[in-house]
């Protein structure tokens, strides 16, 4: 211990050493110069003072950095004898390494990076958690998630909790709230556009503890009531839409139309508190109500309504309070303030519970998307090392074996034992580090496309990873750790080597099998291809259950033809048209779209077909029988030629027509909602009333049409669907989808339409370009996603494996070409030969098999959540996989036995 | 300086040397180290003196040794080694390893 120190020592004061040994000897030289008369006979008798220097240098030096640069050029060597198993090696470590490390990236930025604020760690975000339905929270805009048990979380509050939750709090230095604004109409310099914004409390950027990059940051100034308005942007926003010049700082822009005034920039990094999202502006809370599309008196009311859910909040703990602490006083006075709004005891029988939780790394909205799908990923790609490692193992091994004629003359001329693992280790690590510095390259490559892939098209897609110093350091770890583990072995086996017999052996007499001391690593050796066998028929089998489930997402029934359809989004409401010249604004430009070239029907609806939206409300049907409970239907605004134009045929009575546009209230309803709500009469001509229970129950349905999917392709059941048209709308008109079915490829009508929609209202932005296919392709991103990922893994499992199962057995081939050759020469056919290697790498594939079958129809299960249409086991599945996986495991051993048999026996003979 | 022949010390024996010397002496420096030796063995022992040096480094790292500057009698700089408890108990084991060894030989070669 203390020899290391010194050691260590000596490393930082080399200089101080060089001097002292100096002049340590002159002096002795001097000394005996005086003895001897003259300085040639006093060093005469002192002896060759540069190298006497060089060896007191040794002895302090590790010998070890020579010796280690001696292993590397011995471990290159031997790498470049044995250049394609040394390269299959490196490469299923690139790939595995690279794999993993892509994916630990991604788990990094949803599970593990702290927001880029100052001391994360104090930061806490507010829940609540309540059984089943909460009849205190009479409407809740934001998130809401209900658990298998029934309770349901989130993040929501009324604006009047906050308040009450922030006087006097002696347990949080600082409270502040948020609340998503969706679909902002953002007007600068002249450009429209939509998006995302975030309402922030005053006390927001300064309980983060964010600097602006420019101007100031909102203050409890500029959020109240009257205050000027003002608007913070996001650092890309001011560098596209400002060009990060200085004087945007105080220039006017228009949000909603309305126009506020730019105060400042937020850092660049800084995108709130969700790293699921990047708001370009950020907005005081009190402006919220002016900025929204209702009527703003309506939407003021529900800025104070006790009983309307819709701002999050964050805290920070003071110095010294636990969690614990601070939620028991927050709990208690969130009760007592949820206790005030309860209208009746049913209310007050189940009020929801504060909760507060850990915020360092931000809200969870990635979490709850990605941590699920992450964890199936990160064991897949675990797997893959864990068979890539298998292969480095049994390169290890076999070299191992094969050098033991070399190591044994190694330790009888005296090597040290240690001195021989510590080589052999050497090579491993070699080999890992090749390994781990190619799969950079390939984790940075994985990242770039598997980014690409959950994208999916999304242009508003903020899952960040990147190759940062945690993520590196993962990496090198594995490397070295899988160089270590699966060279440590090999290794130390290598050097209990029995001396004398190993001395004497020749390659054809060497043990093999179980009869010998040395037997155990052949063994092991093929250990580790049946589990690399099992591993791939685990993802193999994983793969097919994937490419089911998309297959059969893919040939769902959807009850409207979605081919050859151009699908976009016009908000006029936002530009600032109202009620009559909004619809007749909308009915005007539908008219021009279908005068394009090229298009030959189009419609327009509320809401797009199949892409997880949904609109449900309340209905009324005189004289049924059924409760207030059952009568629930879900709503589509659509014009008279929607049906038509989607192909969703009629089955009975009439669809909507133009002279429906401006008369009585109708409805066209589809078939679930017939037979939900009408058994066997026919609805036609029947009233109900929808929404507003006040009203009368006065539309009329003209017609049935068969049921079409209406909320996502995966919906077990169609819900019952009303279709009004869009002059009667209930709720009030606001942004539409128009379809227009075209003739040849939708997307070449885009810059038409874009025209026309500039030209008739300038200001008016066109959003969510896309076809009808290509967006339900997206709503079904990670079902696609998954199934192109795993089949990418399951191919390079079996790769691996593959190259796992050939290095052993053309192994095992080159060490029994003695036994060949005399089999040979003794009459065995070439046949006999291939039969005798491929009985082994038989037994190794059906055992691999076998116990890999075993694991995935135990461990598939997990998988259920993300299949559709397919059952876990699905024995279709399992049997293709089954067979590739013998095909390519048959594949890889018939080419060592197929080598065996070429053997010629005069050769082989000779060679003894 | 004409003197009777001298000769090598035997191999291992130089650390035992330099330990014994600085036990005597209790702080030397090198050179003073290979005249001690030179005198106390009547001149038939010799130290190539130049490879003190790197037994000197050696016996640092060990810590048998601790190596300090002085002013030495001449007026000079000079490193003055000193024996350290470790070093005590090498000298001690050394000598001990020595006479068994040196016993062993003498059996051999004493006519029978």
């Amino acid at each position: 211990m203390r020899e290391l120190w010194h050691r260590l020592r000596f490393l930082l004061h080399r200089g101080q050493f060089e001097r002292d040994l100096d002049e340590e000897m002159r002096h002795h030289l001097a000394l005996k110069a005086a003895e001897e008369g003259s300085p040639d006979a006093a060093r005469r008798q002192f002896g060759n003072v540069v190298l006497l220097k060089e060896d007191s240098r040794a002895m302090w030096t590790w010998n070890f950095a020579e010796q280690f640069v001696q292993d590397i050029r011995y471990a290159l060597r031997t790498m470049a004898v044995n250049r394609l198993f040394a390269a299959m090696a490196v490469l299923s470590l690139a790939l595995g390494i690279g794999a993993n490390t892509a994916i630990y990236s991604f788990m990094d930025a949803v599970m593990l990076r702290a927001l880029p604020v100052s001391h994360p760690e104090e930061l806490v975000v507010f829940k609540w958690t309540a059984k089943g339905r909460t009849t205190v929270v009479h409407s809740l805009h934001g998130s809401n998630s209900e658990d298998d048990s029934g309770n349901s979380t989130s993040p929501n509050y009324p604006f009047a909790a906050f308040v009450s939750l922030g006087a006097r709090n002696d347990k949080l230095t600082t409270l502040f709230a948020y609340a998503n604004a969706w679909g902002l109409n953002l007007t600068a310099g002249g450009q429209a556009e939509v998006a995302g914004g975030l309402y922030v409390s005053g006390g927001f950027f300064t309980g983060l503890g964010v600097p602006p990059a420019a101007g100031r940051l909102i203050s409890a100034e500029d959020d109240r009531t009257g205050a000027a308005p003002v608007v913070v942007i996001a650092y890309p926003y001011w560098q596209t839409r400002f060009a990060g010049k200085a004087d945007a700082i105080g220039k006017t822009m228009l949000v909603n139309n309305m126009p506020v005034t730019i105060v400042g920039v937020t850092a660049p990094g800084f995108f709130g508190v969700d790293p699921g999202s990047n708001p370009p502006v950020f907005i005081p809370l009190h402006a919220a109500p002016s900025l929204s599309r209702h009527p703003a008196e309506e939407e003021r009311s529900d800025f104070f309504d006790k009983n309307f859910y819709w701002v999050e909040m964050m805290g920070r703990l003071r110095p010294g309070v636990s969690i614990e602490q601070a939620q028991a006083q927050m709990a208690a006075r969130f009760h007592s303030f949820a206790a005030g709004t309860a209208a009746n005891k049913q209310e007050t029988a189940n009020l929801p519970a504060l909760r507060l939780e850990e915020g360092g790394s931000g809200i969870d909205s990635l979490r709850r998307e990605y941590s699920k799908p992450l964890f199936v990923l990160m064991a897949m790609v675990g797997l893959i090392l864990a068979i890539a490692c298998a292969n480095i193992a049994n390169l290890l091994l076999a070299r191992a074996t094969a050098r033991r004629h070399e190591i044994a003359l190694r330790l009888s001329l005296g090597a040290g034992r240690w001195r021989i693992v510590r080589q052999l280790l050497t090579e491993s690590l070699l080999l890992s580090v090749l390994g781990g510095l190619l799969g950079l390259l390939v984790a940075y490559w994985s990242i770039q496309s598997i980014t690409w892939l959950i994208a999916n098209g999304r242009d508003d897609f903020t899952l960040r990873a990147v190759l940062n110093l945690p993520v590196l350091g993962f990496t090198l770890a594995l490397a070295l750790l899988t160089g270590l583990v699966f060279g440590l072995v090999p290794a130390i086996q290598a050097t209990k080597v029995d001396l004398t017999p190993a001395l004497k052996e020749t390659r054809a007499s060497a043990p093999h099998g179980k009869l010998s001391r040395f037997g155990i690593c052949v063994g092991a050796s093929q250990f580790l291809v049946v589990g690399q066998v099992a591993v791939s028929l685990l993802l193999v089998v994983g793969a097919g259950l994937f490419v089911r489930t998309v297959s059969n997402l893919h040939s769902v029934q959807l009850g409207f033809n979605q081919e050859n359809i151009l699908i976009f989004s016009v908000n006029a409401r936002q530009a600032g048209y109202k009620d009559a010249a909004l619809a007749s604004l909308y009915g005007n430009l539908l008219d021009r779209f279908r005068k394009i070239p090229g298009v030959r029907s189009g419609g327009l609806s509320d809401l797009p077909l199949v892409s997880y939206y949904w609109n449900g409300t309340g209905l009324r049907i005189p004289g049924t029988s059924l409760g207030a409970k059952e009568l629930n239907t879900c709503l589509l605004t659509v014009d008279p030629s929607f049906l038509s134009t989607m192909q969703i045929p009629i089955i009975l009575g009439r669809g909507i027509e133009e002279r429906d546009l401006a008369s009585p209230r109708v409805a066209v309803v589809n078939q679930v909602f017939a037979d939900k709500f009408f058994a066997n009469q026919s609805p036609v001509g029947r009233a109900i009333g929808i929404g507003d229970p006040k009203d009368a129950a006065d539309i009329v349905i003209v017609g049935v049409v068969r049921a079409a999917h209406y909320n996502s392709v995966q919906e077990k059941e169609t819900p019952p669907v009303a279709y009004v048209p869009y002059t009667q709308s209930v709720a009030g008109l606001n942004q539409v989808f128009f379809e227009l079915r075209t003739s040849g490829d939708p997307l070449a009508l885009a810059g038409s339409v874009r025209r026309i929609v500039g030209r008739t209202s300038p200001g008016v932005p066109i959003t969510d370009v896309n076809t009808q296919s290509h967006q339900i392709d997206q709503t079904i991103g990670q079902q696609r996603t998954f199934a192109s990922l795993c089949t990418c893994f399951a191919v390079l499992a079996l790769l691996i494996a593959c190259v796992g199962l050939y290095g052993t057995m053309a192994y095992a081939v080159a060490r029994r070409t003695g036994e060949i050759g005399i089999r040979m020469a003794l009459g065995a056919a070439r046949r006999n030969i291939i039969w005798m290697v491929m009985r082994e790498v038989v037994a190794l594939a059906v055992v691999g098999v076998a116990i890999g079958l075993a694991v995935a129809l135990e461990t598939t299960r997990f998988l259920e959540s993300f299949l559709f249409g397919t059952k876990p086991n699905d024995p279709l599945a399992i049997s293709i996989s089954l067979v590739i996986l013998t095909c390519a495991c048959m594949a890889a051993g018939y080419v060592p036995a197929w080598r065996a048999s070429q053997t010629s026996p005069m050769s082989a003979l000779r060679n003894e | 300086m004409e003197m009777g022949k001298r000769s090598e010390i035997p191999p291992g024996t130089l650390y035992m040397l330099i330990l014994k010397s600085l036990a005597r002496l209790g702080s030397m420096h090198g050179y003073g180290i290979a005249h001690h030796v030179q005198q106390i063995s009547d001149d038939v022992l010799q130290v190539e003196e130049g490879s003190l040096y790197p037994a000197l480094q050696r016996m640092l790292i060990k810590g048998w040794v601790v190596a300090e500057w002085k002013q030495s009698e001449n007026n000079r700089r000079a490193r003055y080694y000193r024996l350290t408890p470790g070093g005590r108990k090498q000298l001690a084991h050394e000598i001990r390893e020595f006479e068994r060894v040196m016993a062993a030989i003498v059996r051999v070669i004493q006519p029978a």
